[in-house]
């Protein structure tokens, strides 16, 4: 799968939601990422163009915040806790394993864009360590085989879902 | 005002409310130390080295830290000194350890902090934090190993420059100022200031080839030399050499911390080979070495047998906009006493003299403020000026004032400047219809009653009669003719309405053909508006050249003597005749333009030109070689080799400003004094001393051993300088005009608006469909002779491309580095093409400057009066591909 072209229509109807209101960098921002899956690089200039920013503000808050990424990621992103309580429970191995089973580093999206793997200091679920999270999902408890059951479970399109936004 | 009791070290103070501590603290002579607070800078608490400590032992950062009633701190208890010691060892261990060959050498603050603080080793494992960096530049380093992240390089970017080429990138370990997708700074929109070289704490930003490293043995201030900005600087001198420029820390000077590329790093230009070192004789056809005696009395003899034999107006001199007021008093001295000649001009003539001159003899002076009022403004209208190229520090002013201070701009300008991301309003008029758009604005605000009204009636005359024109005037043709959307017009108008008005005007007006009628809408606005004799009002005129105001107000012209004053009112010349104990020509002389004519015609037999290049400056070089080829006799006075130096008879090597004592007039009419910094090179001499010999050989009465003999005379003779140096270093010319509006009593005379007129039928030609811009680039100034000689400027890759726009650009084919002949009916030049967004279609840019500044083939050489002359800022051209 090859990424895609960006789409400058959407674009501009996000900015044009967002370009007089007051503080509406991160907002804007937001719109983005949720519409396009990441923030594409050329997308800094015209947004600081139509919210008389300098482009390097706009790169610099991007950079700023771990919730914004200028690389496309994968479909699915899976964020691997390793908080203290998750460490006790035994997160390093559970992190070992789904790098072992995707292929992938922390920080990498696979070849095939279905895949991103992150760490993350704390998801707030300690209840259920170790715990991860795909896309807006928790799951906790994990065990290897659990682990991968999930894995599976993502691993192909859903019926019904549309491609890679 | 309200005022906080505060004690700082047990001292009682008295301060004002809104104050930091470290401000008040440093008003009563408390140093606190710091590496990211900067007076000009918004404060931003990043290095924590400003802590003090409150009674209850809380450690508050003092630039951030407002002052509060009955606040007691102490700045240097042992509490804070352990902090401070702790930052300190904490930045050294992220530091490489590279003191001894650091270019900052003793500038380094955090090397003096931490001696300061006694920190020797900071016993911490190291955490040095390379990135290396590929530039090509050939202005900025940046190891950024040696960042320390006080943020002062991003402020001064955005808060003073305004370009905005960097900022923080990443966070926590990784974080560091980039450029946008860290590209080196030649991809980014960095214009090479250098701002941020100069106010880096550490060595992390550095010039670049510098021919000396490490802390030069002493720092000089001095004036720039180049725009007409007039900035203040600080040179380093290592053996005689000028080896660092920077802006001067001084308080109110105009550049406050910033300078651009020009003043940073094109000064390497005073130490080029290319620079006259002796005196130069044409013995059998070619120049020869001579002794200063030897060159004196050629110079005397021929221009004495010459005048003896065709008469006085057989002699002309060209003075110079780059040289001193004082050489140039004395140079239009020795041409009117002793030469007994009017034909004086000096090269501020290109950059739109005739249009500063309707403006003069309109209100009878030109009051213009200090650029700090533009911050007082209630709208800025900036009209065919695009500073952040010709005069960027004057770009900065405006930038500031849209961004920090709000002040509405409007631009009108055929091209998309770097100006217009700061406007409330771009105009992108047609070229040369400023004259329409402007009445066609004022006819609006007629319409609305948005004018004032009592300014109108109490100072001004023959509103009625405007008004009149105005109220009959159709719109709709404005629009069509300015190519501005009716909506356009009506929102400028929305912009201007029931405001004062600064105006700021560039040389699309002052060079262009109809400059003068443009300066008369102008005034009509201003005066309907009543944005004049007000601060935070009136007008900012762009003088391309140091001292071009200067020049003019030493008489340097044709048609006025010293201190602006008119050469044709009898009264005045009795003045001067009295003064000089002589009699003075009533005829205005020649302006440059007309001794070309008339050394082509062969009725001018000798010229004297002193700091000008008129063959790279003037058009049509060929013209003016013919010409030269006629004198009888041509002296060149000048710093740098140039074509014109190549066809002299003698050549007199001068000095740089920075090599001699002398004043500048900028063009917020500031005059500033300055020390020579260096010694000439070779056998040079400071201009005013070449003059002083030379006058005292040809028999000038009055002797001139010291500058300082000058500057009493123009006290003196000229009340316009009689202000001079009463206020140390930096002192304003005086005006005085006979309104009354700029009265404060209301005494005097009204001020006249002008009837509209028909302009001159617009040149079309079939032939020649594209209209090019003629325009600055800010790697140089003016015809580019002496940032031509920079080595740093040369290295820059830059080819000058001319710019078209994208439809034109396709209608073409053209592709960006496509090779191109343009050319006029005059003229033709080559170059590469770029293809720009923004560019109207029709429209091409051509930059000035470059490759000898061959642009000005394709204009004709006559004045802006002339019946078909196209002026010098737009010309009618093709394109072909070559």
């Amino acid at each position: 799968m090859t990424q895609k072209e960006i789409d400058w229509g959407r674009l501009d109807e996000i900015i044009k939601r967002h370009r007089d209101e007051n503080w509406a960098l991160i907002p804007l921002l937001q719109d983005i990422q949720e519409e396009f899956g990441y923030l594409p690089p050329e997308f800094i200039e015209p947004v600081a163009e139509a919210l008389k920013l300098f482009p390097s503000e706009v790169q610099g808050v991007i950079t700023f915040y771990a919730g914004f990424s200028l690389e496309p990621k994968g479909r699915n992103v899976i964020k691997s806790c390793r908080g203290t309580a998750c460490h006790v429970k035994g997160s390093r191995s559970i992190l070992r394993f789904i790098k072992k089973e995707l292929n992938l580093e922390e920080g990498e999206t696979s070849p095939d864009y279905q895949f991103t793997l992150e760490t993350v200091a704390c998801l707030g679920a300690c209840f259920l360590a170790p715990a991860m999270m795909v896309n807006r999902t928790y799951f906790g408890k994990l065990s290897p085989p659990k682990v991968k059951s999930i894995l599976a479970q993502y691993s192909r399109p859903k019926t019904g879902e549309s491609e890679i936004k | 005002m309200d005022e906080i009791n505060l004690t700082i070290n047990g001292k009682k103070i008295v301060c004002r409310a809104g104050t930091t501590v470290f401000n008040a603290a440093k008003e009563n002579d408390i140093r606190i130390p710091s590496l990211c607070h900067h007076p000009h800078l918004e404060p931003i608490g990043a290095c924590r080295l400003c802590l003090v400590e409150d009674e209850n032992g809380r450690i508050l950062a003092s630039c951030v830290t407002p002052v509060s009633e009955n606040l007691s701190v102490q700045t240097d208890s042992p509490n804070v000194r352990a902090h401070r010691k702790n930052i300190i060892r904490l930045l050294m261990a992220n530091h490489p350890e590279s003191c001894i060959v650091c270019n900052k050498g003793n500038r380094c603050e955090l090397r003096k902090i931490a001696s300061q603080l006694g920190v020797g080793t900071y016993d911490l494992y190291p955490m040095p934090h390379y990135t290396g960096f590929e530039e090509a530049n050939p202005f900025i380093i940046r190891d950024l190993s040696k960042c320390i992240l006080c943020g002062k390089c991003i402020r001064a970017d955005h808060e003073l420059v305004g370009v905005g080429a960097i900022d923080y990138n990443q966070r926590g370990f990784r974080s560091r100022p980039a450029t946008v997708h860290d590209r080196p700074l030649e991809q980014s929109s960095c214009t090479f200031c250098g701002s941020c070289i100069s106010i880096c704490p550490t060595g992390a930003l550095a010039v670049k080839n510098v021919s000396f490293a490490g802390s030069p043995q002493k720092e000089m201030a001095s004036i720039c030399g180049f725009c007409g900005v007039g900035c203040s600087l600080v040179m380093g001198i290592q053996d005689n050499r000028i080896v660092d420029v920077n802006p001067s820390p001084v308080e109110n000077s105009i550049n406050q911390s910033t300078l651009c590329v020009r003043g940073h790093f094109a000064h390497d230009f005073l130490s080029s080979s290319q620079r006259l070192t002796t005196p130069l004789l044409r013995k059998n056809g070619e120049l020869s070495p001579a002794t200063w005696e030897e060159a004196f009395a050629v110079v005397t003899d021929k221009l004495f047998s010459i005048k003896k034999k065709n008469g006085p107006q057989s002699i002309a001199f060209f003075g110079s906009s780059k040289c001193s007021l004082e050489e140039n008093y004395l140079f239009q001295k020795i041409a009117r006493v002793i030469l007994q000649t009017n034909h004086i001009d000096n090269g501020g003539f290109l950059t739109g003299r005739s249009v500063l001159n309707r403006f003069q003899s309109r209100l009878g002076g030109m009051s213009i403020g200090p650029l700090k009022d533009l911050e007082k403004a209630e709208v800025v209208l900036v009209l065919g000026a695009d500073p952040t190229h010709s005069l960027p520090v004057l770009g900065y002013h405006l930038k500031r004032v849209s961004k920090i201070k709000g002040v509405p701009i409007i631009v009108a300008d055929p091209r998309r400047t770097d100006l217009i991301p700061f406007a409330s309003l771009w105009m992108p008029l047609a070229t040369q219809t400023d004259y329409y758009l402007i009445n066609g604005l004022a006819a609006l605000l007629y319409h609305r009653k948005a004018y004032d009204a009592q300014f109108v009636k109490r100072f001004t005359q023959g509103s009625d009669e405007y008004f009149k024109e105005l109220s009959a005037m159709n719109l709709d043709q404005i629009s069509r003719v300015t190519e501005i959307e009716p909506e356009g017009l009506e929102k400028a108008a929305d912009l201007l309405a029931g405001k004062k008005i600064v105006f700021v005007v560039g040389h699309g007006i002052l060079q262009q053909r109809n400059g003068l009628e443009v300066i008369d809408a102008l005034l009509n606005l201003a005066l309907m508006t009543g944005s004049l004799g007000q601060r935070g009002t009136g007008f900012y005129f762009l003088t391309m050249e140091n001292n071009a105001l200067g020049a003019w107000d030493m008489g340097a012209v044709p048609d006025f003597l010293p201190g602006r004053q008119s050469l044709v009112d009898n009264e005045i010349r009795k003045y001067w005749d009295r003064a000089w104990k002589i009699k003075i020509s009533p005829d205005p002389g020649l302006n440059i333009i007309k001794m070309i004519e008339a050394a082509e015609e062969g009725n001018l037999k000798a010229m004297y030109i002193m700091g000008e290049n008129p063959l790279r400056s003037l058009p049509q070089p060929g013209q003016i070689r013919k010409a030269f080829d006629n004198l009888e006799f041509l002296v060149v006075q000048d710093i740098l080799d140039s074509e014109t130096v190549r066809m002299a008879d003698v050549v007199l090597p001068g000095a740089a400003f920075s090599e001699k004592a002398g004043s500048f007039t900028n063009l917020e009419g500031r005059i500033q004094s300055f020390d020579p910094v260096v010694s000439p090179p070779g056998q040079a001499k400071p201009d005013w001393e070449i003059l002083s010999f030379l006058g005292n050989q040809m028999g000038l009465p009055a002797q001139y051993r010291t500058i300082e003999k000058i500057r009493d005379e123009i006290r003196e003779l000229a009340p316009l300088y009689s202000q001079w140096g009463k206020n140390g270093n930096s002192s304003w010319i005086k005006e005085k005009s006979d309104l009354a509006l700029f009265h404060p009593d209301e005494s005097g005379e009204s001020a006249l608006f002008s009837p509209l007129v028909p302009l001159k039928e617009n040149i079309r030609d079939e032939d020649f469909p594209f209209k090019a811009i003629l325009g600055s680039w800010r790697y140089h100034l003016g015809s580019g002779t002496r940032t031509g000689s920079s080595n740093r400027i040369n290295q820059m890759p830059l080819s000058g491309e001319i710019e078209v726009s994208i439809k034109d650009g396709e209608r073409l084919h053209l592709l960006d580095g496509d090779k191109i002949r343009l050319s006029s009916s005059y003229g033709s030049i080559e170059r590469k093409v770029k293809v720009v967004r923004n560019q109207k279609p029709g429209l091409i840019f051509v930059p000035r400057a470059f490759y000898e500044n061959d642009a000005r083939n394709l204009l004709p050489l006559t004045t802006l009066e002339a019946p078909n002359s196209p002026g010098f800022k737009e010309i009618n051209v093709k394109i072909e591909k070559t």
